[in-house]
């Protein structure tokens, strides 16, 4: 049990004040001489068992009346297991918040976070702490709270659009606790238990755990938990966008998909187009728990080839899965530079580059040598293809800006090879393959050998290899021969795309040219992630930290949609439309927060095994605080035993009859 | 008669109470003639029965209006007076020293002694007086001359209440000692246990004697009215107790009421005169009471 004023439980002292009186009393006796001894002496001995016990159970009872309104006075908080776990003050509390989309989820009237902020600043007012630290999801950063109230007001404590991740904000609290020496620590974390939030299966897990561990400090977790999953939620994203003209005018295609967890009956859902301020409504039947809307086409106005738009849907149980920002930009071609001096490898690359899967969108090539390299525009490139020595200098540097915005580059193993190396790798030598070897192992499930979206894999595998060049340094084996020769190789970036091919598309080398289904889609992979990444329009992901440090330059985005209430520091958090200079921006969701389920019981355990942990499970429509005060309790037991007391003192009736008989018997009256 | 300026003698109570004769309630075999009806035949006026004559009757005896009338001889008898022997018995043990109310139980029981006594000398009767404690602590044996009387008032001054309560052994000693029937006076608070006194009330009966008890009580020690702790220290020099009066006061009552009911039937079963009396009871109307509760059972002449 925890109390307001601790302090006053110091005059739980005073419970022995019925007994200091009873022994004062009794040392205030009063002498007489008595004559009928005999009667006392009789009384005495009947004075034995039960009207003993009445003596101490009076005594007793004082005393109780006294030790309830000692507690009356210290208000004491009734929270059920939460009054021995949390006993005692802790030097600092850390709240570890959920801001990600799921916690938007409501029941009640009120969402998960709105009721878990409500809840943590009632319950943590509660206690006694030297210092309210609160790390949320969006930024990862210890805000220091003047007290726990401040949750319900601060406004870093408020929704976001970007995805939780629980480890990074337990290693941010861990890494708070060491730098600070927070001493004994209360860790209170709030959350829905979103698998996606939690990654439970990440490594991290198991550092985490022994790090705590091994905090000389001792260290408590607080599990407070929304698990309960929000009834009729029906959550809309965009899949798919393309703009492309259309003569004089345009079109938008969109691809959508409506989902919904647990599935449930047919429903038709209204889905409402917004797209600068013209809307249009599509009513799509939602049957079991997805629905996907494939190449919904909309119409635009020829000169506004470049704009943003949202697809949202009726406000239901989760409002931030209801709609989905989207930005476009068919104003300007996906453009790839083909360096190469070797006209058989050139040709196939700038077909390959330059014809786009669907006829409405243009695609432009164009080929330099080497010596031209120099002086290309390389700003306009999505995709690079070079088939040459690995750059050097000047353009090295160019290439290399390139891919820190988010350009692809493919190299190809020249015939002359150089030692200098770039992005961390370099060519070694040419070889032979032998007779029969083919590409046994590839990654069908990402990156440019992806299988294809209905299941089907590339025929990686019927390639016909003839001549390849070894590479040296780290890089990630998108394909490789029978032997552990890599084939395709995805250098280390942070960003952008830099692949290495070792072989090339001549016809002495191999039939890539020739057989060109598995080069062409990687060249329109590549094409695509590029002109997505360097085009004007882009869709992003919210997250709070980027390796592009997108949240430091989100400060100076403008917004054109989404929330009123997002603070301008936190752009690349909220779902929106923003112009960052003359780039429109769509930020939306993680797709996980739509499909990914509730970690179970057990795995939660898991993951604080070893670690001082409870789990608190709260329901958001519950408006009950975590903690209650107890004084009324209290002070109706206080009256109760005063009430015994009272009972035990009234003198007995056949006491009372007694005197009188004795009277009466006495002189006949 | 005179007598001396006694604190326990007040003359107009006395003078009040001398109008009420003090009578036996059954014959008393006195040595002289007196007020008071004798088991033997004697020459009062008050007749009592005929019976027939029988050789060496006195002939002065003999009614002659009945032999006129029946022609047989009977001779007229009628009863005989004598004087009453009072014994009085005056508690002396240490529990008489007891008094809420400003007089204690020896001095409310000197008034009520001292009173008989002066009743039955000044109608001729002899009285004697026994002080008992742990024993017989003074015996005077009954005389009828006034001189006598000052010496009871003597021993009834003298008197100090000490030691502790063998009322049952004086009583049975008093029973045997008094040779002839005589009026026995109890003036005590009683605290032996009853079932000790129902012996001594009957050897008593049993010696012809007529027993008056009066049973002195003090209110304070049948209410026990005690709001603080108090240390009981017995007069009769036994241990000291102490007690809560709110924890034992039922009880305490419970056993003074046991103790009550116990000695009514005592009484009852031993026909004796008996009179509770409590020291807030004027002493004069206690008196009244007793005097006239006699004279009524017996008959003024």
């Amino acid at each position: 049990m925890t109390f307001l004023y601790p302090a006053l439980l110091a005059g739980l002292v005073l419970t022995a004040l019925p007994i200091v009186i009873h022994l004062i009393n009794q040392l205030r006796y009063r002498t007489i001489r008595w004559g009928a001894m005999m009667f006392l002496l009789q009384a005495n001995r009947m004075s034995r068992g039960l009207a003993r016990l009445r003596q101490w159970l009076i005594l007793l009872m004082r005393m109780l009346a006294i030790a309830c309104l000692v507690l009356v006075v210290s208000r004491p908080l009734g929270m059920g297991v939460l009054g021995w776990l949390t006993a005692g003050h802790a030097d600092t509390t850390i709240i570890l918040l959920d801001r990600s989309p799921s916690m938007l989820a409501s029941s009640g009237g009120r969402s998960k976070l709105a009721a878990s902020r409500r809840q943590l600043a009632e319950t943590l007012g509660r206690f006694s702490s030297s210092r309210w630290v609160l790390i949320e999801s969006g930024t990862l950063k210890p805000h220091e709270l003047e007290s726990p109230a401040a949750l319900e007001q601060l406004p870093e404590a408020g929704p976001t659009s970007a995805a939780t991740d629980l480890p990074s904000m337990l290693a941010a609290a861990r890494n708070y606790i060491v730098a600070n020496q927070a001493g004994r620590t209360e860790v209170w974390i709030c959350s829905d238990l979103h698998s996606n939030d939690w990654a439970s299966e990440d490594a991290r897990w198991n550092e985490l755990r022994s790090s705590f561990a091994g905090l000389p400090q001792p260290v408590r977790f607080h599990l407070l938990a929304y698990a309960e999953p929000p009834g009729g939620d029906v959550a809309v994203r965009v899949s798919d966008l393309r703009a492309r003209r259309q003569g004089e005018s345009a079109e938008l295609v969109v691809s959508l998909r409506l989902s919904r967890q647990g599935g449930g009956d047919p429903v038709s859902v209204p889905v409402q187009f917004d797209i600068g301020g013209a809307r249009s409504t599509l009513n799509v039947e939602l049957v079991g728990t997805s629905v996907e809307v494939r190449e919904h086409r909309i119409g635009l106005d020829g000169r506004h080839l470049r704009g943003w738009g949202r697809v949202s849907i009726p406000a239901d149980a989760n409002l931030a899965d209801n709609e989905f920002y989207f930005t476009f930009d068919a104003s300007q071609s996906p453009h790839t530079v083909v360096v190469s001096d070797e006209r058989e490898v050139a040709e196939p690359l700038q077909l390959m580059a330059s014809i786009g899967p669907d006829p409405n969108e243009p695609r432009t090539a164009d080929v330099v040598s080497l010596q031209q390299s120099g002086d290309v525009e390389w700003a306009k490139a999505a995709l690079v293809l070079w088939q040459a020595p690995l750059p050097e200098g000047q353009v090295a540097r160019q290439l290399t800006e390139l891919v820190d915005r988010g350009g692809e580059v493919i190299f190809f193993p020249p015939r002359q090879i150089s030692d200098e190396p770039a992005f961390g790798l370099r060519w070694k030598s040419w070889s032979p393959v032998p007779d029969g070897a083919v590409i046994d192992r590839w990654r069908g499930d990402e990156g440019l050998l992806a299988d294809t979206q209905s299941g089907m894999p590339l025929p990686v595998g019927k390639l016909d290899l003839k001549n390849i060049c070894s590479l040296v340094g780290e890089a990630t084996p998108l394909a490789t021969l029978k032997g552990g020769d890599p084939i395709v190789a995805r250098a280390e970036m942070a960003h952008g795309g830099v692949y290495f091919w070792a072989t090339t598309p001549a016809p002495q080398d191999s039939n890539l040219g020739n057989e060109g289904v598995v080069l062409y889609v990687a060249i329109q992979r590549a094409l695509a992630a590029g002109s997505a990444a360097l085009g004007h329009a882009r869709q992003l992901v919210a997250a709070g930290f980027t390796a592009d440090g997108r949240e430091e330059r989100a400060a100076k985005w403008q917004k054109l949609a989404g929330s009123d209430s997002a603070l301008s520091s936190e752009y690349a958090l909220q779902a929106g439309a923003y112009l960052d200079g003359d780039l429109l921006l769509a930020v939306n969701r993680p797709e996980e927060e739509d499909t990914a389920g509730m970690l179970v019981d057990e795995k939660v355990s898991q993951l604080f095994e070893g670690l001082d942990f409870t789990r608190i499970d709260q329901v958001a429509s519950r408006d009950r605080s975590l903690v209650e005060e107890l004084w009324r309790p209290c002070l109706i037991a206080m009256l109760i035993v005063l009430l015994a007391e009272a009972v035990l003192c009234l003198p007995r009736p056949a006491a009372e009859n007694a005197r009188e008989r004795s009277r009466g018997f006495a002189f006949g009256r | 008669m005179k007598t001396a300026a006694r604190p326990f003698l007040d003359p107009s109570v006395l003078a009040r109470l001398a109008g009420i004769p003090l009578f036996a309630r059954q014959p008393m075999q006195g040595s002289v003639s007196g007020r008071h009806e004798s088991p033997h035949r004697g020459s009062s006026v008050e007749f009592a029965e005929y019976r027939e004559y029988v050789p060496g009757d006195d002939l002065r005896r003999m009614d002659w209006r009945a032999y006129g009338r029946s022609e047989r001889y009977y001779i007229k008898e009628f009863e005989a007076d004598t004087n009453l022997r009072c014994c009085l018995v005056l508690d002396t043990s240490g529990s008489m020293d007891f008094g809420s109310r400003g007089a204690t139980k020896i001095e409310y029981g000197r008034r009520l002694a001292a009173a008989i006594a002066y009743l039955a000398v000044l109608q001729g009767d002899a009285v004697g007086l026994t002080c008992v404690a742990g024993g017989v602590v003074r015996n005077i044996p009954p005389r009828r001359n006034p001189a006598h009387l000052s010496a009871v008032f003597d021993v009834l001054e003298a008197a100090r209440p000490r030691g502790p309560t063998q009322l049952p052994t004086a009583l049975h000693e008093l029973a045997e000692t008094v040779r002839q029937r005589a009026l026995v006076v109890i003036v005590s608070d009683l605290f032996v246990d009853p079932d000790e006194l129902q012996p001594c009330f009957e050897h008593l009966r049993f010696r012809k004697h007529d027993v008056a008890v009066f049973h002195l009580l003090d209110p304070q020690e049948l209410d026990f009215d005690f709001r603080r702790p108090m240390r009981f220290v017995d007069l009769e020099g036994g241990a000291s107790i102490f007690a809560e009066p709110n924890v034992i006061a039922a009880r305490y009552l419970e056993a003074v009421r046991l103790y009550l009911e116990r000695l009514r039937q005592i009484v009852l079963e031993s026909a004796i005169d008996y009179h509770r009396v409590s020291l807030a009871d004027n002493y004069e109307q206690v008196l009244g009471r007793f005097l006239t509760g006699r004279a009524g059972k017996r008959g003024v002449r």
